[in-house]
């Protein structure tokens, strides 16, 4: 009688301690990708084109990538764009919170009875990253296109091209900071 | 069946000449219409588009770059200048009737899509500009301080596209001199220049 009340008490805590180990493992699993993404440097990018590309849509979705000296942008199926990164005179970080769900999304919140669809409003923005560029054109033209990436996505492609040979003026980081100050001041 | 063929192919054949005939006439009139309106001594003049100066207000540079943008793709659209050319092209040196568009930001308010779609009432986004173009020389030849807002839908951005429509439509409705006369001749004096504010 002993004997197996003793084998039902040490039952359980072997199973919790399996169920830590697993835990424990699964955490460790789970964190070392996370860590071996943050080393490697980004070079494809999902982002959306705003503006600026002479033959890419307004507001396309698409790939941005560097290859070799050149930054490219690749809509799915279209011709791929594409800028010389040492023609890139400045670049520019900003942030901006906006809607989510474009048309669909605000004709749905429209529809919603008592107002539901504010208090859905109040909810449903998510907060992007914008990278602005600055480049000249083969007769010296200057350009400009902006292109919103997913947070935290922006700096990371402008030090990618920075390495690669961009230029970049010291008042892009300060409107880093202005702009950073805009969305907290959107936010509130 | 062969007869009747042959009457239907002859009617179809003679409805293709009649509009044939029926629609150059319109068409050249279209023109000449076009052609005799105010528009007819700018379609001569090229512009280039300088950056945009943000003055004193603290403009984001991504609105800076898309005023820049925004402002070229609507003043092409208008047609109404031979050339649209950007800043520091160096083709414009060898463009003979150049007229240069600078614009300087006066107001700025950064508004937020967010208060806009949860208010409706507030969290406008709203821009001021003063539009001016230049001769060669520098004399102002026309000048405007125009709006462009975001009340409703729309990003922020937005504004910035509804401006350039803004001062291209100011450009487009008002009266250049002939680019015949060399563009220093062409200035008008500072007093004569007439401020519009498009709200």
């Amino acid at each position: 009688m002993n004997r197996r009340i003793i084998s039902t008490r040490h039952t359980p805590d072997l199973f919790l301690l399996c169920v830590i180990l697993l835990w424990c493992s699964a955490a460790a699993l789970a964190q070392s990708p996370g860590q071996s993404a943050n080393s490697t440097t980004p070079v494809n990018i999902r982002g959306t084109h705003l503006l600026g590309f002479e033959n890419a849509k307004n507001n396309a979705n698409g790939t941005l990538s560097i290859q070799d000296d050149a930054l490219q942008f690749q809509k799915n199926g279209k011709p791929t764009e594409q800028v010389k990164i040492a023609s890139v005179q400045d670049i520019f970080l900003g942030e901006q919170s906006k809607q989510v769900g474009g048309t669909p999304m605000t004709l749905g919140k429209a529809a919603v009875p008592f107002g539901g669809g504010r208090v859905v409003s109040l909810f449903a923005h998510k907060k992007y990253d914008t990278l602005a560029l600055e480049y000249v054109d083969t007769n010296g033209g200057m350009h400009g296109a902006i292109f919103q990436l997913n947070k935290g996505q922006a700096e990371a492609l402008r030090n990618e091209l920075v390495a690669k040979g961009a230029h970049v003026s010291e008042s892009a980081s300060e409107s880093l900071k202005q702009s950073n100050a805009e969305v907290s001041s959107e936010s509130k | 069946m062969k007869a009747s063929n042959r009457v239907s192919l002859l009617l179809v054949a003679v409805a293709v000449v009649t509009i044939n005939v029926a629609h150059p006439p319109q068409l050249s009139a279209e023109n000449a219409a076009s052609s005799s309106g105010t528009n007819s001594t700018a379609a001569q003049w090229s512009v280039q588009v300088d950056k945009v100066d943000p003055g004193d207000v603290a403009l984001a540079s991504s609105f800076q770059i898309a005023i820049y943008e925004s402002l070229l793709d609507e003043l092409s659209k208008t047609k109404r200048f031979k050339q649209v050319l950007r800043d520091g092209d160096r083709n414009a040196g060898d463009v003979s009737d150049l007229l240069i568009l600078k614009t300087t930001v006066e107001k700025y308010s950064a508004g937020s899509e967010t208060r806009r779609a949860v208010t409706t009432v507030s969290g406008a986004t709203k821009l001021t500009v003063r539009s001016q173009l230049c001769a060669r020389d520098g004399h102002i030849i026309l000048e405007r301080t125009v709006n462009g807002n975001v009340r409703f839908m729309g990003s922020n951005l937005r504004a910035t596209h509804n401006l350039a429509r803004n001062v291209a439509k100011a450009i487009k409705q008002s009266s250049l001199p002939e680019p015949s006369q060399s563009a220093s001749h062409a200035a008008i004096d500072s007093n004569q220049v007439v401020v519009v504010e498009l709200r």
